[in-house]
């Protein structure tokens, strides 16, 4: 007896050309991206340029980093209002801001504004242009990562490493009082680059941004300590992605666009630690009603 | 319920930038040690020379002090024509550092009825002219590594600087007090004064240790 064809609830969304087509989420989410960086570039320039010898006060760029805010956290409750070394109030402020945000937002911190994230996004995104216009770079990166597939096995395991980055920098910074990650920090070799040295912060960078061309977000999900507590406390928010699944097709093209390399097509309720809320698998699906942001009770969902 | 995407996003703009501007509101903000919460420059305190600080300027110490500044310059041999707006960290050598500019400082605050203390006087030198000053920016290699050719410490210089030129792991326990980092990547200043210690009193010592072994 044949078995009869499978109906599928949601209809296909249409297709937009033209100017319409940038109209998106995906759009909006690089302007603000975009936004931070350049903010945090302009710090950079504007220490550089005028310097802390003048009268004006030109704050570091390490002043806006939240996961400063982390590591200075013990000393300033303990101390009575005392910071680590590189850390001002901002720092607290920031960081407070980022855990509320994920707290009722889920990590969506490092899908829309964090800038290392975004510089990973870059690179990322020049490499897929690069792939489509020379088929042997295609090839040659594809056949990369056919060999590299056996180690898939290891992906499991690795996205482990940045709750151990995460306990080792905050509880290093509270033991020492000083911030024992700061030289192995990617971000900090960023935005010191004008004192530029070869601290393993900068060959950590360096190595992130070269594998950000084989895999996407390579430090996201691996390494990165303030995308672990962020992805932990989001896991009370109520925002989770829902896949209908008599709306779905199991193209694998939500699966195929999501940066941190999660299974979206197999999930009823995506509600990943790791899921940075970029939405680029709801933009990416073709069904309407097929993949969509929901809000719904912290914890157990809808 | 469903949320849209761009709702979404909006939302997580306004509720990022809402939680700072309500800190900033409150006056709960400062990106850097020279402004208070609400803005303010930070200045040393006239009766309290502890709240002098490297960054602060000469201008800064001799207003706040009521010193002139050719007073202040000639104590410590510094070129009289030394800019005001010099950030005393800059102008650190043999002679002058914070600390001595301190105990100085201190020193004219006593009564003059009483026994006046020694002021300390900058370590002789060899020739009559000032003495020279460091130059007023470590240049990006020296500022980097802190590992210039003169084997000079600054702000950037790590504990590993320090092994490397031959210092060993127990003078520097013994300097810092039975102490050393279990990291010897760790910036000497970050980890002196997360201990509360004082940065230019211990970079004295530790240079003099190198400077022994030069």
């Amino acid at each position: 007896m044949a078995i009869p064809p499978r109906t599928l609830s949601g209809s296909v969304k249409p297709r937009v050309r033209g100017i319409k087509a940038l109209l998106t989420h995906h759009t909006f989410r690089r302007i603000s991206q975009l936004g931070f960086a350049a903010f945090i570039a302009f710090l950079v320039i504007q220490h550089v340029v005028v310097g802390e010898e003048s009268g004006i006060v030109t704050p570091s760029a390490e002043a806006f980093c939240p996961f400063g805010g982390l590591e200075t956290l013990y000393k300033y409750i303990t101390s009575g209002g005392s910071f680590v070394a590189h850390t001002h109030l901002s720092n607290v402020v920031l960081l407070v801001a980022v855990l509320v945000v994920a707290l009722l937002l889920r990590s969506a911190f490092c899908g829309w504004i964090c800038p290392l994230g975004f510089t990973q996004d870059m690179v990322s995104s020049f490499s897929k242009f690069l792939q489509k216009r020379i088929p042997p770079l295609r090839r040659g990166i594809n056949s990369l990562k056919k060999r590299g597939a056996r180690l898939a096995v290891l992906d499991r395991y690795l996205r482990y490493v940045k709750y151990l980055v995460l306990a080792w920098a905050v509880g290093g910074a509270a033991y020492f009082g000083y911030m024992v990650f700061r030289d192995y920090d990617p971000w900090s070799a960023v935005i010191n680059i004008a004192e530029f040295s070869w601290t393993p912060g900068a060959i950590i960078l360096i190595v992130t941004l070269v594998a950000s061309i084989f895999v996407e977000r390579p430090w996201c999900r691996y390494a990165c300590p303030l995308g672990a507590a962020s992805g932990l406390l989001g896991k009370l928010s109520p925002i989770y992605l829902k896949r209908e699944q008599s709306a779905c097709t199991n193209c694998k093209i939500c699966t195929k666009a999501c940066p941190v390399g999660l299974n979206v097509h197999t999930a009823t309720t995506i509600r990943n630690a790791d899921c940075m809320t970029c939405l680029e698998c709801v933009g990416s699906c073709p069904r309407n009603g097929a993949l969509e942001v929901k809000i719904g009770l912290p914890i157990v969902g809808k | 319920m469903r949320i849209n995407p761009f709702i979404y996003g909006a939302l997580v703009l306004v509720l990022f930038f809402g939680v700072i501007l309500g800190f900033q509101s409150a006056g709960i903000w400062s990106v850097s040690g020279k402004t208070d919460s609400s803005g303010r420059a930070v200045n040393p305190s006239a009766t309290d020379v502890s709240t002098i600080k490297g960054w602060m300027t000469l201008e800064q110490i001799a207003t706040a002090y009521n010193v002139p500044l050719a007073d202040l310059l000639k104590q410590f041999n510094l070129p009289a024509d030394t800019a005001p707006s010099t950030a005393v960290s800059k102008l650190e050598n043999d002679t002058f550092s914070v600390t001595n500019l301190r105990t100085w400082l201190q020193s004219r605050m006593q009564p003059t009825d009483a026994t006046p203390p020694a002021a300390p006087s900058p370590a002789p030198v060899a020739t009559a002219a000032p003495v020279a000053v460091t130059p007023a920016a470590p240049t990006a290699s020296t500022a980097a590594t802190g590992s210039g050719s003169d084997r000079t410490i600054n702000a950037r210089t790590t504990f590993q600087n320090l092994y490397d030129w031959g210092v060993s792991k127990e003078t520097v326990q013994k300097i810092l007090g039975g102490d050393a980092p279990l990291l010897p990547s760790a910036v000497i200043k970050d980890y002196v004064t997360g201990r509360g210690l004082e940065f230019s009193t211990i970079k004295t010592q530790l240079q003099a240790e190198v400077d022994k072994i030069k």
